[in-house]
């Protein structure tokens, strides 16, 4: 039942952290900011029109929105929110989960080469590309918590008997595993020292540019995906900082809600401070990611032996 | 209950890392000012259970100021004259630095491993950070072109040998290599002030025969 609420919760609340980076920014400027609701007043907006198909398109252009937010609803699923024991968990369940984000990257990047314009193929190339260089950080990431935990499933992670935290055995570690893992949520959900999510230049957009030809509700969907899916990197983050006693119960759930919304600020803080990387420099930033994470692996032959 | 200690090495391996891939010169010497000051606040941390005198404490103390705000400030007026933002053309790309830093930390574990000194417990990480920022040091010493990033390099170096001596010693008679240390810092500040001269007498020599270059046409 905790479970439950504890999704239902983060399904409803997830549109409404994006408002804070905009609120970050938008202090940062001097400006006042669109209001907080302003994901939800979008997505409403969205499903009340209708959606225009190009006659070139086919069916796969149809499943793209809709396989990318079904798949980041389904790693929420499986991720103890706030500590609360997730709705799902089998013992190898992150690597499933990983692909199915990989699923719905596949989907996105399909639907953009289905529309044949020029544009969208370079974006779909550019995101196939970063998302590789990633991947590869988000495993070393996995590999390192192997060697920590010895589990392969999210609970096993946070809330398991070897459960991972700043003050177990190689807890220092995970200093490096945080900021790789800010640096590849930057990078997996297109946000500004890698792609400018307010760009209004296609030559420069990474991600916006393979959504162009969605509309309605459609857009809705990518935009919820989006949602959903930077939740679950923040939550990720939020839970390595401070991770959460399942024996709290539901007081847990307020500190991980209030919680979350720091790592929100956080990136709202990057992206206000930092002007986006040159194209060239992006492969740069995801491999540093990638060398610190293996730096924590190759020192984890220092702590566990 | 954290373990400080680590926390503390883990950042100064996170800064060295950062150093060998940063192309922003500005941002090698930030870098360089937490090194510094994670490095003298160690000894401290190291020693939580046997007793500092008062005079250990200003040494220490001291020293966090000379590592993490002197030198630091030194370099960043260097940079201010200087007009050069960023290194242009390093001998080494910045993807090969990061992964022979990534070697580095490799051998310098398996060194660590191979020497089998008594350490005393709970020292195995610092001497292997010791070991990677030497190396890595020198690293940056060899692979820039621009005498302000070995200059950073060299000063790595020094941050590094200083680990070694805490790693080694239970403090004993620690005043001496403490002050040698120091004493190479204000080595390096010398030098520092030295680059700014030169570079000042550098620019305004590139001055003068763009003008003449300009001229000619």
């Amino acid at each position: 039942m905790e479970s439950f609420c504890t999704i239902a919760l983060a399904f409803l609340l997830a549109p409404l952290y994006p408002g804070i980076i905009l609120k970050v920014k938008a202090l940062f400027a001097g400006k006042k900011g669109p209001p907080l609701l302003i994901k939800y007043y979008t997505l409403l907006k969205l499903l009340h029109k209708g959606s225009v198909y190009s006659t070139s398109t086919t069916f796969v252009f149809r499943l793209g929105p809709l396989v990318s937010c079904a798949g980041a609803m389904m790693i929420l699923l499986f991720f103890p929110l706030g500590g609360i024991s997730p709705i799902f968990s089998f013992h190898g369940d992150v690597i499933v989960l990983f692909y199915i984000l990989g699923i719905g990257r596949f989907f996105t990047i399909s639907a953009a080469l289905d529309t044949a314009s020029p544009f969208e193929g370079m974006g779909a190339a550019r995101e196939a590309f970063f998302g590789t260089l990633a991947e590869a950080s988000i495993f070393a990431i996995l590999i390192l918590f192997y060697r920590m935990t010895g589990a392969l499933s999210f609970s096993d992670y946070f809330i398991g008997a070897k459960s991972i935290s700043l003050d177990g055995t190689a807890g220092a570690l995970l200093l490096l595993v945080i900021v790789s893992l800010f640096m590849v949520l930057l990078t997996e959900n297109s946000r500004v020292p890698v792609d400018d999510p307010a760009t209004h230049l296609e030559l420069t957009m990474i991600h916006e540019v393979m959504i162009l030809d969605h509309s309605g509700p459609d857009l809705a969907l990518i935009e919820l995906g989006s949602f959903y899916k930077l939740f679950f990197y923040s939550a990720f983050i939020f839970l390595i900082v401070c991770p959460f006693n399942a024996a709290w119960g539901l007081f847990n759930l307020p500190v991980f809600f209030v919680g979350i919304s720091l790592v929100y600020v956080a990136i709202g803080l990057v992206e206000s401070g930092m002007a986006r990387f040159k194209m060239n420099l992006v492969p740069k930033f995801v491999l540093t990611s990638l060398i610190l994470v293996s730096f924590a692996a190759i020192l984890t032959m220092e702590f566990i032996k | 209950m954290i373990n400080m200690n680590d926390i503390v090495l883990v950042i100064i391996l996170l800064s060295v890392l950062l150093s060998l891939s940063s192309n922003r010169l500005m941002a090698l010497v930030k870098y360089m000012a937490m090194q510094g000051v994670m490095v003298s606040l160690l000894p401290l941390l190291l020693e939580q259970h046997s007793r500092i005198g008062s005079g250990g404490l200003i040494f220490f103390q001291v020293m966090i100021l000379i590592k993490g705000v002197l030198i630091p400030g030194l370099l960043y007026i260097a940079l201010k004259r200087v007009v050069i933002k960023r290194e242009i053309e390093p001998i080494i790309g910045y993807h090969a630095s990061l992964f022979a830093g990534l070697i580095i930390i490799l051998v310098s574990i398996f060194i660590t491993e191979r020497l089998q000194l008594s350490l005393p417990q709970g020292r195995e990480l610092l001497l292997t950070t010791a070991i990677t920022t030497m190396s890595a040091g020198f690293f940056l010493m060899m692979s820039r072109r621009k005498a302000i990033t070995q200059v950073i390099g060299y000063l790595m170096l020094e941050n590094g040998i200083y680990l070694v001596g805490t790693a080694l010693t239970k403090h004993a008679h620690t005043i001496y290599i403490v002050e040698f240390g120091v004493l190479l810092d204000v080595l390096v500040g010398v030098m520092i002030m030295g680059i700014i001269l030169n570079n000042i007498n550098h620019t305004f020599d590139d001055i003068d025969t763009d003008h003449l270059n300009r001229l000619k046409d």
